[in-house]
């Protein structure tokens, strides 16, 4: 279905927050734009701007994982760690994140439960195997081949 | 030359500290001032790491008490060495949350182990107050175990 802001020059109000709606209540599946192509491009350079686009999710994951490491060495709480803006710069990758986060706890056991646990919503950690690093590691690749995520 | 981990507690200076570990995620200082290497200790919210049931599951000093309470540990007046006796000192930062926790050993010095990093002997508990872990704001203390095999 396409949509339109009401009242014409839809392309100038296309980034703003107004609600849009259907472009002809009459017709609702009439196309207002025969290039809707053009609306969709629109649409997603709105939600991710080309200075954006010019990293990789897994640059940009690597990228926040060295400013990360480099920063949390001495903390002993693995809340303050997840804390830290750069981990909550990796939560905010969302999805794309997660075979990333899944090969980086193959390489080497760190805490990144706390960020799989937040993206995915689940926890396939056994109660009896929090604080085990490496226990809780090995449920997560568990869970990541099941998924077919790695 | 500095070790790095000098870089974050500025008042470690050589000689009067030694490293004892290697860098390890499988525990952190409070399992080990607890006696435990294969555990990482937190009262995280997410209900990820170990925690002793009997504690509450909050990041305040009053949870650490109870938790080392668990394990026999009760308030302490001072640091010093009291044949018979073990302590653990708590660290706090600013606002009163834990960051630390060091064990007292035989000798009289303390052991740490520092976030992800290596374990370190160091002679007073004042080298590790800074920025990083703030300073102690606790000490407690239990009849040493005896050793069952």
């Amino acid at each position: 279905m396409s949509y339109a802001v009401p009242g014409g020059r839809a392309t100038s109000r296309l980034l703003t927050e107004e609600r849009y709606v259907p472009a002809d209540p009459q017709s609702p599946n009439k196309p207002l734009f025969t290039g809707s192509s053009q609306l969709l491009v629109a649409r997603s350079h709105y939600y991710l701007p080309m200075s954006r686009q010019r990293q990789s999710v897994a640059e940009r994951f690597r990228e926040l994982l060295r400013h990360w490491k480099a920063d949390v060495g001495p903390l002993s709480s693995a809340t303050e760690m997840a804390m830290h803006p750069a981990y909550q710069q990796i939560i905010g990758l969302g999805n794309e994140a997660v075979p990333l986060l899944l090969r980086e706890l193959k390489k080497e056991p760190d805490h990144w439960f706390w960020a799989l646990k937040a993206i995915t919503g689940v926890d396939p950690v056994e109660p009896i195997q929090r604080g085990r690093v490496k226990e809780m590691a090995g449920a997560w690749l568990r869970w990541g081949k099941e998924q077919e995520l790695i | 030359m500095r070790h790095p981990i000098e870089n974050y507690f500025p008042r470690l200076r050589v000689g009067d500290y030694q490293i004892t570990s290697p860098e390890s995620e499988a525990y952190n200082c409070i399992a080990w001032a607890a006696g435990q290497s294969d555990l990482w200790w937190e009262p995280d919210p997410f209900d990820l790491y170990f925690w002793p049931p009997e504690a509450p599951r909050n990041l305040t000093l009053g949870a650490y008490v109870k938790a080392f309470g668990v394990l026999g540990y009760v308030p302490s007046q001072n640091s010093d060495l009291e044949p018979g006796f073990e302590k653990v000192a708590i660290y706090t930062d600013l606002m009163g949350k834990p960051t630390h926790a060091a064990r007292q050993l035989p000798s009289g010095n303390w052991t740490s182990k520092l976030g992800e990093l290596e374990d370190i002997e160091h002679e007073t508990l004042d080298c590790l107050s800074g920025s990083s872990y703030g300073s102690v704001a606790l000490l407690l203390k239990r009849p040493i175990q005896q050793q069952t095999s």
